[in-house]
């Protein structure tokens, strides 16, 4: 018996493509890059089994970080889709916010912008450790809250956030500048070595300063 | 006044696969905007058409601005309840109703715009070029002119548009997550337009859904809400929009979208979904004869029985294949289902429905559904502490509002249930639906008075206690009550649900 639809076989509906269609696709391959090596970092990390924030798994952490990077090309706007997807999280299996904010941190290190804008009002998202290492020439402008470790070990990079920080801000920091327009928790500065930090609100704590200076509304209080 | 010609509308139907539409009209005065929707009912501004046919043909004006409108019927947001979830995940980032709102509008109509012209060969391009652009449309259309690929003579916003460029607009699994996106980068924008009070050019989508889609809306809402108050929350932002429609005077009766209505409207319609249906009715043979079934053909038996399709035009016993017949049978309802007096406890031990979902009150009122599905009547006997005042009683009645607003009261306090109470609504025919965890203060009188009745008794007790052990000990020999012990309170529909469906059984 004869197919009637054999004729159909190799028919194939015309499909229409608008550019969007390519701008997704190249985007969505980014974002594929970026969402593997930060799973490959979490799967190096998670061997830890729980991962704390001290002074030689941050720098290893970011070391692999920024290997991982290496040769990526993406955009400001490809980072801010990676801190959507953080905050989705159902294409990211270990949602830890220590590391994503070190990914992110590397990821504005290495961009090719100068200055980095995030929004982060209104989010379902904490991030730590944002700014660590940010060197000169790099500006990184948040709206929101940041975690703690915001800014360790500046590296004459100048960050503003549009909010509060954590506990830890401008820890070990180099040189540099940060502003930071509300409120900042404990430990400010601890172990500082140059640089400023300025709070338009209120210091929860300062810590041990060797060099640079904290200013709270206007005010010095790093002695 | 202007006529829609039929060759273009049946054109768009067609591009569109036939949508059930009816036929679109044009029409004076629409409040600025170039389009109204209004129950399926498309508008086009004749004001606004007169304008634009003076810089493009009249009739690519008319089909872009029924592609856009069908499209929003065909493909986004298709119906009341994707609306309703979009519109919940742009609240979220703004933390406003109209800015949400707003946000929603704009986000369906790039979806939309950008559906048409991929899959529709639309002429929305060109209408867009010449329309007249308020500061967001202005970004859209410089949005547009990156994604679709057409010069529609506009400039700057360039920061925005690289953002907005990058969302995947005709991926339905995406949208929740995409209008969110969408809603966060153009928020300034949206903060901007809400203190100059602009409107949306092709017209807001806020009366376009009928009852029907907003009914079914509700129900999918009240099944995915977190709880009664994230429910109220969302229908009391949409509360003009409803009564518009008339679906509030309609369904709500009173009270105007006041918070407690919204509070019942989410269990009339999370009951809705689990609407108990009546299993089998008796059968009852109608007399004729039917073919049934086949069996070989024999010498001796007739030939006009004889089925020439299956026999394959062959005429020889044994090959040959004839219809037995059999006698049909037929449905009737014999009995009617009685009414039912549904006693709900609404002491401090009790959930309090207006916070948190109470499956107390979402079991009887699934109990309710049910019997009010049959035509019987239901009263509420809701009960804390009875003996000091904390009771309501409803007398039978078929008014559903009044039977939830019964059901949902919650008075807190001690549990105290007067038999005599009950008493009063002797003398029907009924049964008795009690739900209560069972820690009455008089519960040898509750248990004695339980005793005592021949009703059909479906008793509901919520956890473990003495109380519901020495309830389900007393109670054991009498065949006229069935009891219910549940150890988590989540099973409560379900148990009910079957228990009543079981109930409703013995009696065909």
């Amino acid at each position: 018996m004869k197919n009637l639809f054999s004729e159909f076989k190799n028919f194939r509906p015309k499909r229409r493509e608008i550019p969007l269609d390519n701008i997704i696709t190249s985007k969505e391959k980014v974002m594929q890059t970026l969402i593997k090596s930060y799973n490959k970092l979490v799967e190096q990390e998670a061997k830890e089994l729980v991962w704390l924030v001290s002074y030689h798994s941050v720098i290893r952490a970011y070391a692999s970080a920024e290997k991982s990077i290496k040769n990526m090309e993406y955009g400001v706007e490809d980072i801010e889709e990676f801190l959507f997807e953080i905050e989705d999280s159902s294409k990211l299996p270990y949602p830890i916010m220590g590391l994503s904010g070190i990914y992110t941190a590397a990821l504005c290190n290495h961009a090719k912008e100068r200055e980095i804008v995030f929004d982060l009002r209104n989010r379902n998202i904490t991030l730590h450790l944002l700014g660590y290492r940010l060197p000169e020439g790099k500006k990184l402008l948040v709206y929101g809250d940041l975690g703690d470790f915001t800014g360790i070990g500046l590296n004459g990079g100048e960050i503003w956030v549009e909010g509060n920080t954590g506990n830890w801000t401008g820890a070990g920091m180099k040189r540099g500048k940060m502003v930071i327009k509300k409120n900042v928790g404990r430990r400010t500065g601890e172990d500082m070595v140059g640089g400023e930090i300025y709070v338009e609100g209120k210091i929860l704590g300062i810590g041990n300063i060797r060099y640079g200076r904290v200013y709270e509304k206007g005010e010095i209080v790093s002695l | 006044m202007k006529k829609i010609p039929k060759s273009t509308w049946l054109k768009i139907r067609k591009k569109h696969f036939f949508p059930p539409l009816p036929f679109p009209k044009i029409e004076k005065g629409q409040e600025k905007a170039a389009l109204e929707i209004k129950n399926k009912q498309i508008s086009i501004d004749e004001d606004f058409l007169s304008q634009i046919s003076e810089k493009m043909p009249e009739s690519d004006a008319i089909e872009a601005l029924l592609d856009h409108a069908t499209a929003h019927y065909t493909f986004c947001p298709w119906d009341f309840a994707n609306y309703l979830r979009l519109y919940a995940e742009a609240k979220k980032v703004c933390n406003d109703k109209d800015m949400a709102k707003k946000s929603t509008d704009y986000f369906m109509d790039v979806v939309v715009d950008t559906y048409c012209v991929k899959e529709k060969q639309s002429t929305i391009p060109s209408l867009y070029k010449h329309m007249e652009k308020g500061k967001i449309d202005q970004v859209i259309c410089a949005l547009y002119q990156k994604i679709w690929g057409k010069d529609l003579n506009v400039s700057g916003s360039d920061e925005l548009v690289k953002k907005l460029m990058r969302l995947p607009y005709i991926n339905k699994k995406r949208w929740t997550e995409v209008i969110k996106r969408f809603t966060h980068i153009l928020r300034p924008l949206l903060e901007e337009e809400m203190l100059k009070s602009a409107s949306n050019p092709l017209g807001d989508h806020k009366s376009m859904f009928s009852k029907e889609s907003i009914d079914k809306g509700l129900m999918e809402l009240a099944q995915s809400a977190a709880s009664p108050k994230a429910f109220s929350e969302l229908v009391d932002d949409f509360k003009e929009e409803l009564e518009e429609t008339g679906y509030l005077g309609q369904g709500i009766g009173r009270g105007r979208g006041q918070e407690t209505m919204a509070n019942i409207l989410y269990y009339i319609k999370l009951a809705q979904n689990y609407t108990l249906p009546l299993k089998k009715l008796p059968e009852r043979k109608s007399g004729s004869i039917y073919p049934h079934s086949h069996s070989p053909w024999e010498i001796e038996r007739p030939y006009y029985d004889i089925d020439i399709w299956t026999s394959f035009g062959k005429f020889l016993p044994g090959l040959t294949q004839v219809w037995n017949r059999k006698e049909g049978e037929i449905l009737y309802l014999e009995e009617k289902v009685p009414n039912c007096l549904i006693i709900i406890d609404s002491s401090g031990s009790m959930i309090d429905p207006r916070k948190n979902l109470s499956y107390a009150v979402l079991g009887a009122a699934c109990a309710c559904e049910a019997y009010l599905k049959y035509g019987s009547e239901i009263a509420v006997y809701n009960f804390s502490d009875a003996e000091v005042g904390g009771r309501y009683l409803l007398p039978f009645t078929k008014d559903r509002m009044a039977i939830y607003q019964s059901l949902c009261k919650y008075f807190g306090g001690g549990t105290y249930l007067k038999s005599s109470d009950i008493k009063a609504f002797e003398g029907n025919d009924m049964d008795i639906f009690l739900i209560t965890d069972m820690k009455i203060s008089n519960f040898s009188e509750v248990v004695n008075y339980f005793n005592d009745i021949k009703n059909r008794v479906t008793a509901v007790h919520i956890g473990k206690s003495t109380h519901s052990k020495r309830f389900a000990l007393s109670v054991s020999k009498k065949t006229n009550i069935s009891l219910y012990h549940v150890e988590k309170k989540e099973d409560i529909p379900k148990i009910v649900l079957g228990k009543v469906k079981e109930y409703l059984h013995q009696m065909f």
